[in-house]
């Protein structure tokens, strides 16, 4: 129940954020909701049954070109006009079923064939903009049309993006803190034990990779129609490192902890992180900083920052 | 048709050589301490931008070469110190080792930029075979990564220490019951295995040009083999190296470089489905 009242507190404080903040950062805000979408996403599969998903982002860039293809049909040679909602659900159902198809194979198998395969995918996916060039517009992605977009006003696509963020929440708590939930976990602690127990450990792993690459293909697709444009960067590495550096520093399996870790770790790096290392003056990029934080993070904290923070807090006090 | 052939079945080969040293290192971590190092790949790009820098700054290529292994060697004592605390967590293993991986990338990004750069041949001149022009460094290379492998599995199966790391690979706890230093195992494996991940590295760089790319490519050859070979068989690795060569070699020939990738995930796919063990792998 305290997470439901915790989720409500975050509403109300998020649905008045537009009354204070200036349109410039409600836009860089608005995008930082989806992503933290996307880590809660990632959590469901890695958090709770323990598969580690290093391919989260192909359903983020397969449900981001699937809603911008239906948006401009007439680059595969249609014609037919579909309202941004219908397009979103599509592209969710989209990466759900390469999702679906993915699991069956490789999560009836035990152990360390998941990661692999998954590593590979986002990779793989990158090559089709490339090779398919008419039809997804290559490195630079392409338009689709600011009359698409998901709502005309910054103001607008805010809330869109907020009630994305607040639905796919109450959706993903309401599954974790069910039976179905339970099971996940299950898997997770003790394959084996699951299995004595009745549960079908393939069939929740593969349940909670769909659920995980829906929630990821509706991100990407809400993405595009709240930037009017797709482009590559959606399928590519540094975003799947972007979306475990959140969720590690927030702490997986925690749901709440990865929202948050989403929202700071976006906001850090389109916002001040670039600045401050210039600042700085040191000599290396963006992307050098985080990657170094997540190895920090990993050993030092692997039960995220909030995890650590209040240990040696409980430590402290023990001591005196 | 002929020529084209043995063009495929001569590069196929050389190919295979360099994937099989990187796949054999990623497989024999793996086996021993289950870690799977995502920045395996790392120690082969390492070491062939340390010794292509050195030959820039007017080194001997052997000096360079000896170097740029001795780098290898170096972040493979890297990966197991940070992969120590954490050893029994399998997602933060790989996440660290992937961010590892990523982090060097963007170092040499920035240092060397996305061009490709190729290391001075260590011999030079070329060879006829039956119409088809090889330089005498791919053959050279061919025989260099077969040799290194027989000499691995001799040393894996046939000397004390290669037992002590069969026995630390099959029962590590029983291991250190009959007094094995299983963690001085685990260091000395992941350094041989990235020294012969940064061999490749050497070999690649003469043959072909590196970039801060190729890192991640090495490691999804290295993914396909291993699970072709079986994941933690070393001999299986060894043998489908060659298997994965031939598939990308025909497959760069006939339909060009871009589907490597897609063609890879394909054949991956494939043995998952019909033989989720691989060719030479053993039930866990």
């Amino acid at each position: 129940m305290r997470s439901y009242a915790f989720a409500a507190v975050f509403t109300v404080f998020a649905s008045l954020l537009p009354l204070v903040v200036p349109e410039a950062y409600l836009y860089v805000i608005g995008l930082a909701y989806i992503f933290a979408v996307i880590v809660i996403s990632w959590d469901l599969m890695v958090g709770y049954t323990g598969q580690v998903n290093l391919g989260h982002t192909t359903f983020v860039g397969l449900g981001a070109y699937v809603a911008a293809i239906l948006q401009v049909p007439p680059r595969i040679g249609m014609h037919f006009d579909v309202s941004p909602f219908v397009a979103i659900l599509v592209a969710g159902i989209a990466a759900a079923t390469v999702g679906f198809a993915i699991g069956i194979i490789t999560l009836r198998l035990r152990g360390y064939y998941f990661a692999l395969v998954t590593a590979i995918l986002p990779l793989v996916f990158m090559q089709t903009v490339y090779i398919w060039r008419d039809v997804f517009g290559g490195e630079e992605g392409f338009s689709i049309g600011l009359e698409n977009a998901i709502a005309t006003t910054v103001v607008g696509r805010y809330y869109v993006a907020l009630f994305l963020l607040v639905a796919s929440l109450l959706a993903i708590l309401a599954i974790v803190n069910s039976r179905v939930g339970l099971r996940f976990k299950a898997v997770r602690d003790s394959e084996e034990l699951a299995e004595s127990l009745g549960i079908d450990t393939t069939k929740y792993k593969v349940l909670a990779f769909v659920i995980s690459s829906f929630f990821a293909g509706i991100s990407g697709a809400t993405i595009v129609h709240y930037r009017v444009t797709v482009s590559p960067e959606l399928y590519d590495v540094p975003l799947m490192l972007l979306v475990i550096l959140s969720a590690v520093i927030g702490g997986i399996g925690t749901v709440f902890g990865p929202l948050f870790g989403g929202i700071v770790v976006y906001l850090a790096k389109n916002w001040w992180l670039r600045d401050l290392i210039a600042a700085l003056g040191l000599p290396v990029n963006d992307e050098i900083v985080l990657y170094t934080i997540l190895i920090a993070a990993g050993i030092l904290m692997p039960r995220g920052a909030y995890a650590a923070f209040s240990e040696r807090l409980k430590l402290y006090k023990l001591r005196r | 048709m002929m020529e084209l052939a043995l063009r495929i079945l001569i590069f196929g080969a050389v190919v295979g050589g360099i994937w099989g040293l990187v796949a054999s290192g990623f497989s024999l971590i793996f086996g021993v301490s289950r870690v799977l190092n995502f920045a395996h790949g790392a120690a082969f790009v390492c070491s062939a931008y340390f010794a292509i820098l050195l030959v820039q700054l007017g080194n001997h290529v052997a000096v360079a070469i000896t170097a740029g292994l001795l780098v290898s060697c170096l972040l493979g004592v890297a990966v197991y110190a940070l992969t120590r605390p954490i050893r029994h967590n399998e997602v933060m293993v790989v996440i660290v080792t992937l961010a590892l991986a990523l982090l060097i990338q963007q170092v040499l990004l920035l240092s060397f930029g996305d061009r490709g750069l190729s290391l001075t041949p260590l011999i030079g001149g070329l060879q006829r075979i039956g119409g088809v022009k090889v330089t005498n460094i791919r053959l050279a290379s061919l025989a260099f990564a077969a040799l290194t492998m027989v000499a691995l599995e001799h040393f894996i199966n046939k000397t004390r220490f290669g037992k002590t790391i069969l026995a630390t690979s099959q029962d590590s706890e029983a291991a250190m019951l009959i007094g094995v230093d299983v963690e001085m195992v685990y260091l000395v494996t992941i350094v041989l295995s990235s020294l012969l991940a940064g061999m490749a590295g050497i070999l690649y760089a003469q043959i072909f040009a590196v970039t801060p790319e190729t890192s991640l490519k090495a490691l999804i050859y290295a993914f396909a083999i291993v699970i072709l070979g079986g994941l933690g068989s070393v001999r299986g690795s060894m043998i489908s190296a060659f298997i994965v060569g031939y598939i990308l070699v025909a497959t760069i020939t006939f339909l060009g470089a871009r589907w490597s990738e897609f063609v890879m995930l394909l054949a991956i796919i494939a043995i998952l489905v019909v033989r989720p063990t691989g060719l030479f792998g053993v039930e866990e």
